[in-house]
Parts: C-alpha cells; structure tokens; sequence
C-alpha cells in the first residue's frame, strides 16, 4: 500500500501569510496570520514551521499548491516565486490554484477584493475579470447567489492544498500569477520632433 | 586536494533577470561557468523607461528558466553547489524581491545555504572576478541607476567618495534619445549620433564641478538639452539631421567632461592613500561609451593610475557578479536565513553622509 500525498499548499495573495499541509484528505497542520506587510520574510519559516509541526521535511512533500491570486501583486509574486524556486529543487509537481477556485462555495459567487471599489469575479459562465463591486453584487443577486467578497481567508490554504492534491499529476507548467489588470503605466509622453531634412 | 566553491547567483534588480554559476578553486582565479541574461528592454520601450511593475512581473516568470538554462549551461546540479546568492537590494522592489523569493526557495528544497549579495557589492567587485585586481581601488560605477566613486577596500568594505545627487549618466543617455527620437537604449544610439556631431556648437552646462566634492548631478543636463531642442524646433519647425548630431555630441562631451573632471578628484584622494598599485575600474553599461572610457584612461594615465573596464557583459547588469560577491561573502561565513530581507534602499557605504537628494529615508545606495 502506498502512503497518502503530503502536500503543501500556501497563499499570500491578500493581507495574510496562509499555509496548510495535508495528508490525503487529512489535514495536517495549518497556519493562517493576518499582516499587511513582511509576508515576503515570513513565508519560508511559517511553511518550515507547519512543516515541523506534522513532523515533516521538504523532502517528504508530494506536491506544493500555491495560490495564484488574483489580489495583491506583489503579495501574489511572493508565493509563486517561492513555489517556482521549490519546484526547481524538490522536483515536485506545483499546481497554481486561483482564488475563485479556492474560495468556490456552492450557492456564493466567489469575488476578491479589489482597490477602488471594485471586485476580482467570474460571473456565471463568464470568464474572471475586475468589474465595479456594484456589478458583481447585482449578478450574484440575479442568480440567486450570495456575495461576500471580503470572506476569511481561513482555510484558503488548506483548500489550495485539496486542489493541489487532485490534480497533482496533471502539472505541464510552473504556475503563473493571475492578476486580471495590466500594470499602472502610461506611454511616454515625449513626443520626438519631426526631422525636417528626412 | 584542492578545495573549490561553486555558487549560484541570482540577479533581478531592474530589467534583467539573469542567473549565472561561478566556481572559485583553491588559490585560483574565479572562474565564470554560466552566465545567462534575459532581458526585457522590449517589454519597457513604449513607456521611455523601466517600468517595475512590468519588470517584476517579467522577472517573476523568468528566473527559474534563467537558472535552469545556468545550470546546464554551466555543466553542474544542485548537488555540484556550495550556495546560493541572490541580489537582496537596491533596486526595484518587485523585481528583488521575486528573485530573494525564488532564492528561498531553491535554498529550502536543496538544503543550500543562502547568501544575500548588494547588487552594488556585485558591480564593485567585478574588477577582482575578471582582472583579480588588488585591494583598495577606485571604482566608477556608471549606469543606467547608479553613479557614484568608491574605494574598494575589501569584499565587504567600501568608503564612497560621492556620487550624483539626482539621475544616473545612463538615463540621462536615454532621456537625450527619448527627447531626439534616437531608439532605446540611449546609449549606443546617442554615441553613434555624436560621432558626426560638433561638440562645440552647444555648450551644455557641467554641474558642480564648482564644487571641490566627488558628487555630481544629470538632471539639469536632461533639461538644458530639451530646451536646446524646442528652440532649434521653434526656429526652424523641426530638427536636421545635423542638428540633431550637434545636440547629441554636446550631451556626450558635456557628460565626458564632468566625469573626467570628478574622477580626477576622486583620484586624488584614492592617491593620498598611496595604494601599492594604483588602479581605476569602471563598471555599469555607460562605461561603454568609448568617449567616457577614453577619457577616464587620458585622467588615470596623468595621474599614474592602470585603468581597467570588464568586458561588456560583467559590466551591466548580471548574476555572475552576484554569484561572485556571493562567493566572497560565503567565504567570510556570511549566511542569510529563509527570513532574508529584500531591500529598495541598500547603500554599500553606511558610514559616509547620505548624497543630497536622497530623500528623508536616507541613502538609496
């Protein structure tokens, strides 16, 4: 008989520094603290942490899930460059997991805070996508679903790891953020002058 | 036996995201194994400068092929490694830090010490890398982000005599080609354009050399050249070929004169400390501009100094540099934990003032 998957999966996409490791179905350990800023130098230990605390090392891993956002660039950033750097060592399979399928919940529209008053949803049979908050709170409510895009982030983790688990073996690419807006950049505004002999 | 030390860099603190594998063997000369370079000038021309955003998302998805292509360019595995070093700072936030993430990584799952480099550090000790060049020497480093005079005592040890209080020479380049219609980077095209252009016609101003320091400041070059230009373009309705030519030679002799001008000063006080064989190094990409670089050899020559330039591609932006002040920090012991921090602000010198313009947060580098 062959032992369950352990599997890893964690998330800063918001104002937390999330992870949860499991065993099969079972969850093992789990962590969730809320911060605003420094998830960058407290990811690894808090992951080398739930790690210990199910008596586990890096080697024991089966597969990392990590979550892709959308959310706070620089927050999703931090999680997939440490899983891509991990996957690169381990030589496990990482399954990118985004926040609409780690937040589904039958009978809700899963929405992700967004800034200026706007959500990250997928309507009904719609691609993701940022739209005003007043959009997605009017679709959800036309079909009959509730909204509450500023849900908990507890047990985000453990369900990136459910996720990461069933499709563990299906991995073709490193995961990659979603972050559903372009970069804030304007072009320039130097318009060069005409050259007048050509 | 011999005992040898073979690190793995990491690099992504603007707009290349580079990894690169160097080996040091006892009693050796380091030796570059892989050095690989993606960079992204493409994903940033339509905006007339790096954008971090655009670069720390390039970086994001990059770095681990950049370090997989090192690897098997470079012939080794995680297990033929003693370290991994990775830029933790100045630079683009977004961009350190995806790469100080991944570095993490790699570091957990294989078990590799971790050992943050300055990206300073990485250019100032290129010199060593490439010509093993003894301690202390004088060093101009000149980029498209940096400008600044440090005597290079050691691995870890560098006194700043000054640098530029505003913009970088190289973004100086390449506002000049933004604002003339030259492609990017201003560099290469700005000196081709000077080579057919008076450098007389125009006399640009050379800030501070009234001053008797090292620093030195860009900003109202960029503005004297603009305002150059909407004259021409108010007479005439346009800029000749020519004109144009004229307006690029007087930039580059402007920006020449006043780095020839601060490193004489720099060099005397390099000179004072009477190194036992007195040596000038550039590095950063506007030490290749060939006017820059002939005219920094005519001031080390007055004064009796050996000049030495890294060949292009250790001069910008790279990871073997890192990999390499990475090896000399290992070598001292230095270990960085999985809590490392990546740092916008860096300054290689924390002993000397803060330049003018550095902003309440003190040094930027």
């Amino acid at each position: 008989m062959t032992a369950e998957p352990l599997v890893l999966g964690f998330d800063t996409s918001a104002a937390h520094c999330a992870a949860a490791l499991l065993r099969g179905d079972t969850l093992v350990a789990e962590a969730l603290e809320p911060m605003t800023r420094g998830q960058a130098e407290r990811l690894m230990p808090l992951l080398e942490e739930v790690l210990a605390v199910g008596g586990a090392t890096w080697d024991d891993l089966d597969a990392i899930g990590v979550g892709v956002g959308p959310g706070n660039f620089t927050g999703i950033r931090i999680a997939v460059s440490a899983a891509r750097g991990l996957a690169l060592g381990l030589e496990i399979p990482v399954v990118g997991v985004d926040g609409f399928e780690a937040r589904a919940e039958t009978g809700s529209l899963a929405a992700i805070p967004a800034p200026r008053d706007q959500v990250y949803a997928a309507l009904p049979g719609e691609a993701p996508r940022l739209m005003p908050r007043q959009e997605a709170e009017d679709a959800a409510r036309g079909a009959g679903l509730t909204f509450a895009p500023e849900a908990s982030p507890a047990g985000l983790a453990a369900m990136i790891a459910r996720i990461a688990t069933q499709r563990k073996d299906d991995v073709t690419a490193p995961p990659a953020p979603l972050y559903l807006r372009a970069a804030d950049a304007a072009p320039s505004r130097d318009v060069p002058p005409a050259l007048i002999d050509g | 036996m011999t005992q040898s030390l073979t690190i793995l860099g990491l690099e992504s603190s603007c707009d290349d995201t580079a990894a690169a594998v160097v080996r040091q063997s006892d009693g050796d000369m380091a030796k570059v194994l892989s050095s690989v370079v993606f960079g992204q000038t493409e994903l940033h021309s339509a905006y007339g400068g790096v954008v971090p955003e655009i670069a720390a998302r390039a970086h994001a998805e990059k770095l681990d092929l950049c370090v997989i292509e090192a690897l098997k360019e470079a012939g080794v595995s995680f297990q033929d490694l003693d370290a991994v070093a990775v830029t933790a700072g100045p630079g683009l936030i977004g961009g350190v830090m995806s790469g100080v993430m991944c570095a993490k990584g790699i570091a957990a799952a294989t078990g590799l010490p971790l050992v943050g480099v300055n990206h300073l550090a990485g250019h100032a000790l290129t010199p060593r890398l490439t010509d093993d060049i003894p301690f202390p020497y004088l060093m101009l480093l000149v980029s498209g982000g940096h400008c600044q005079y440090l005597i290079v005592r050691g691995p870890e040890d560098f006194t700043r005599l000054g640098g530029t209080i505003d913009d970088a020479p190289g973004e100086a380049f390449d506002k000049t080609a933004r604002l003339l219609g030259l492609p990017q980077p201003g560099g290469p095209s700005v000196q081709a354009e000077a080579e057919t252009g008076d450098p007389k016609r125009f006399r640009f101003p050379r800030p501070l050399l009234d001053r008797p320091d090292c620093n030195l400041s860009f900003s109202g070059l960029k503005t004297a050249l603009m305002r150059m230009r909407d004259q021409i373009v108010a007479e005439k309705g346009g800029l000749t070929r020519q004109d144009r030519a004229d307006l690029c030679a007087g930039f580059q002799a402007a920006v020449v004169d006043t780095l020839a001008e601060k490193t004489r000063r720099a060099l005397t006080i390099y000179m004072d400390e009477s190194p036992a064989i007195p040596t000038v190094a550039v590095a950063g990409g506007v030490a290749a501009n060939t006017a820059i670089r002939a005219a920094l050899q005519t001031v080390c020559a007055d004064a009796g100094a050996a000049f030495t330039a890294p060949p292009l591609r250790l001069c910008t932006d790279n990871a073997a540099m890192i990999a390499y002040a990475g090896l000399e920090r290992f070598k001292s012991g230095a270990r960085d934990g999985l809590d490392l921090t990546a740092r916008p602000r860096w300054p290689l010198d924390q002993t000397s003032p803060a330049l003018i313009g550095s902003g309440k947060k003190g040094a930027k580098a």
